[in-house]
């Protein structure tokens, strides 16, 4: 086979992964931090598509529409995810996983409806920037412009994330959090706002995400539950609370789907939830977790 | 004595019981007619539904404003989300028929709806039209004499495609072909359908990779590469709704569509509409019910006039077909003289009716319409604001659908099994 159709679909396993980094991100933020497992992550990546339509839609006769629209978007998202936190979530804290379960569930179910209440039932279409609308050529292949700009901004969000966590003092008071909440807390360090914070950075990462799969294709309901079971899997396999791993795992979960399509259509789900569950039993804090949290 | 008394009072009893039955199936002048609808109000279908629940909402409103089914029954709509599942559907469907009590049930979107609700109609002797979903399996097996199909199913789709396709394949001396198809029911059947018929009609062109999506997906740039990378001559696919908005918007921006033939895929109205601004002009699309096809008879012509007066908008193929469904239903119990579910199902049976789309009949042996399938080219038209297909092909049902003798032999088959 032609290198530079292996090259092609590496691409495009990249961009797949990348738009998965970008949801999971959040979904392995929060529940490394906050012990908190966000059914609804993947509902509020869809309101994040949703909301980029209407500032589209406000903004559609000028050219940078989307350009706006989409960190428009996310802030909406990140401010719902505040509400969200502050009304529901720091109540559940200490509750058992079940429970906030169903509470993110219940979200999920909450959501579905007020999209439909707000949006409608019919399809959303948001056009995508006239200067991505083009195939790009790299080595002779063409590969969408518009996942170029998805992978730009999916290594943007790792690093700016990395930065965040490595770098500054509330990323420090982040990651020991992971570790030990008594310890941080014990050392006066209020934890309600810090779990706010990573609340509301973890639901505008995915405001960000839906915000970009909008111009992707048609926004419409139901778009969440095709990709909440697979930003599990990224968030399994790269370990819950690890940035790199998610990352590394998204990577990953998209080049074996690609490949997958390209030597075994049929099988390309299938060996997603295969390598899952492989991960859960040999590792089952994922490849980059700690044993610690498992 | 008391043996005459016995038999007087069995005699009571049974003319009692007919009177209830009677009662039971007989409806009064003035009774309302529920009709049920189990469309895909949300989900991956909902694209498509929302525009046939708008037109089964007018044609009630013109039947009701005459005074509903023959003059006297005026009709009460249900309508139930299936979510485009098949659990829900059939959920959907036991609420219409046993809290609603319908007596016909419209829909589906999902082709695995309608082969799940299908039993359940039977069970409760209720009317069943598809008028969106069409995988042939609803009436080629487990026949159901209950469930009428208004919309050319996946094989008639299917064979329009391969006639058109086996024309293209020797003027451009085609070798090789992939698919690519939604991993459900209607995408497995039309693309196996396809496949089978490509076979029979230029065995030798040869397939070389089929790709089979899963519903609800929303990145096709894998299946993009991969496609490209096999190299075929042209590519079949069988993509519908928000996923087909996806994949067409994706492998427009990948250049796919002016490297790699892609005919016959599934270009409704809707995505004429939709994408009008991006659709690459000159693809060869499939569509099941384009109203500009028939704007020569007056139904049409009236239909498409009312829907655009009451919802400022063009109807799409599934609006069409959801507005013949309810017509032909009233004409069905204008024949039977009767809203009685079960003689209205005889009615029907081989009945030629008048729809938007000229005089078609059912077919005795699977309840088929004999409606066409649609091919074109893509183009702009002054007429509209989007484009339509020009150099239109009308395959007639009957020279599409299945043979009568393959469908005895599949159903004796089943029957074995």
């Amino acid at each position: 086979m032609d290198l530079s159709l292996l090259f092609a679909q590496a691409l495009s396993g990249l961009s797949r992964g990348m738009m998965l980094f970008l949801i999971a991100s959040g979904l392995s933020l929060i529940f490394g931090v906050m012990n908190i497992l966000n059914f609804a992550h993947a509902t509020l990546w869809l309101v994040g598509a949703y909301a980029c339509y209407t500032f589209w839609f406000l903004l559609q006769t000028h050219d940078f529409a989307v350009w706006l629209a989409i960190p428009l978007a996310a802030l909406s998202v990140g401010l719902v995810g505040w509400v969200i936190e502050v009304v529901l979530i720091r109540r559940v804290y200490d509750r058992e996983l079940p429970e906030q379960l169903l509470l993110t569930y219940a979200l999920v179910l909450i959501l579905g409806d007020l999209i439909k209440i707000t949006w409608g039932v019919d399809d959303k279409l948001i056009a995508r920037p006239a200067m991505l609308s083009e195939p790009v050529y790299i080595a002779g292949v063409p590969i969408d412009s518009y996942f170029i700009f998805v992978i730009a901004v999916g290594f943007a969000v790792y690093l700016a994330l990395w930065w965040f966590l490595q770098k500054t003092r509330y990323g420090h008071i982040v990651r020991a959090a992971v570790f030990s909440r008594e310890m941080v807390s014990a050392l006066g360090i209020p934890i309600p706002i810090i779990y706010t914070g990573v609340f509301v950075l973890g639901i505008f990462i995915a405001g960000l995400a839906g915000a970009i799969q909008g111009p992707v294709g048609s926004v419409t309901l139901g778009m969440d539950m095709a990709v909440v079971i697979q930003a599990f899997c990224v968030v399994i396999i790269g370990g819950f609370g690890s940035l790199p791993g998610t990352m590394v795992s998204s990577i990953i979960v998209g080049e074996v789907y690609a490949f997958s399509i390209l030597f075994w259509p049929g099988g390309a789900l299938a060996l997603i939830f295969i390598l899952t569950a492989i991960v859960l039993i040999v590792r089952p804090w994922g490849l980059f977790g700690t044993p610690l949290r498992a | 004595m008391r043996t005459k008394s016995l038999l007087c009072l069995a005699a009571v009893l049974a003319v009692c019981l007919t009177l209830v039955s009677g009662g039971m199936t007989q409806a009064r002048a003035g009774e309302p007619y529920n009709l049920g609808a189990a469309l895909a109000i949300t989900g991956t279908g909902a694209l498509y539904c929302q525009d046939g629940v708008d037109a089964i909402k007018l044609a009630v409103e013109e039947i009701n404003a005459k005074g509903g089914f023959l003059g006297q029954h005026p009709i009460k709509l249900y309508i139930r989300d299936t979510h485009t599942k098949p659990d829900s559907a059939v959920r959907a469907t036991r609420d219409l028929i046993l809290r609603d009590k319908v007596r016909t049930v419209l829909g589906t979107y999902s082709s695995a709806c309608a082969v799940a609700i299908k039993p359940v109609c039977l069970e409760y002797k209720v009317l069943h039209i598809p008028a969106i979903s069409n995988s042939e399996g609803i009436t080629l097996t487990n026949f159901s004499p209950y469930t009428y199909q208004v919309v050319p199913n996946s094989y008639m789709q299917a064979k329009a495609v391969v006639l058109g396709v086996a024309a293209l394949a020797k003027k451009k001396g085609w070798k090789t072909f992939a698919t690519i198809a939604s991993d459900y029911e209607w995408g497995r059947s039309t693309q196996q359908n396809t496949v089978a018929l490509l076979k029979q009609l230029a065995p030798d062109l040869k397939l070389i990779k089929e790709f089979w999506p899963p519903l609800g997906e929303t990145q096709f740039t894998s299946y993009i590469t991969a496609i490209m990378a096999q190299k075929p001559d042209f590519v079949i696919g069988s993509i519908a709704s928000k996923d087909n908005v996806a994949w067409m918007k994706q492998a427009k921006a990948y250049g796919f569509f002016k490297k790699i033939p892609y005919p016959g895929s599934l270009i409704s109205v809707t995505e004429l509409i939709l994408q009008a601004k991006t659709l690459d002009r000159g693809l060869v699309g499939l569509c099941r019910a384009p109203f500009f096809a028939h704007m020569d008879v007056p139904m049409m012509a009236n239909f498409v006039k009312a829907f655009k007066k009451k919802y400022n908008r063009y109807p799409s193929d599934w609006a069409v077909m959801e507005y013949d469904a309810v017509y032909g239903l009233k004409q069905g119990i204008e024949k039977a003289k009767s809203i009685d579910s079960a003689k209205v199902k005889d009615a029907l049976k081989g009945a030629t009716i008048d729809t938007t789309r000229g005089k078609l009949y059912f077919r005795d042996i699977d309840n088929q319409l004999s409606c066409s399938s649609y091919l074109g080219v893509v183009a702009d038209d002054p007429q509209y604001p989007f484009p339509i297909y020009h150099d239109l092909v009308e395959v007639k049902g009957p020279d599409s659908w299945r043979p009568e003798k393959e469908i005895i032999a599949a159903r004796a088959a089943e029957k074995k099994k």
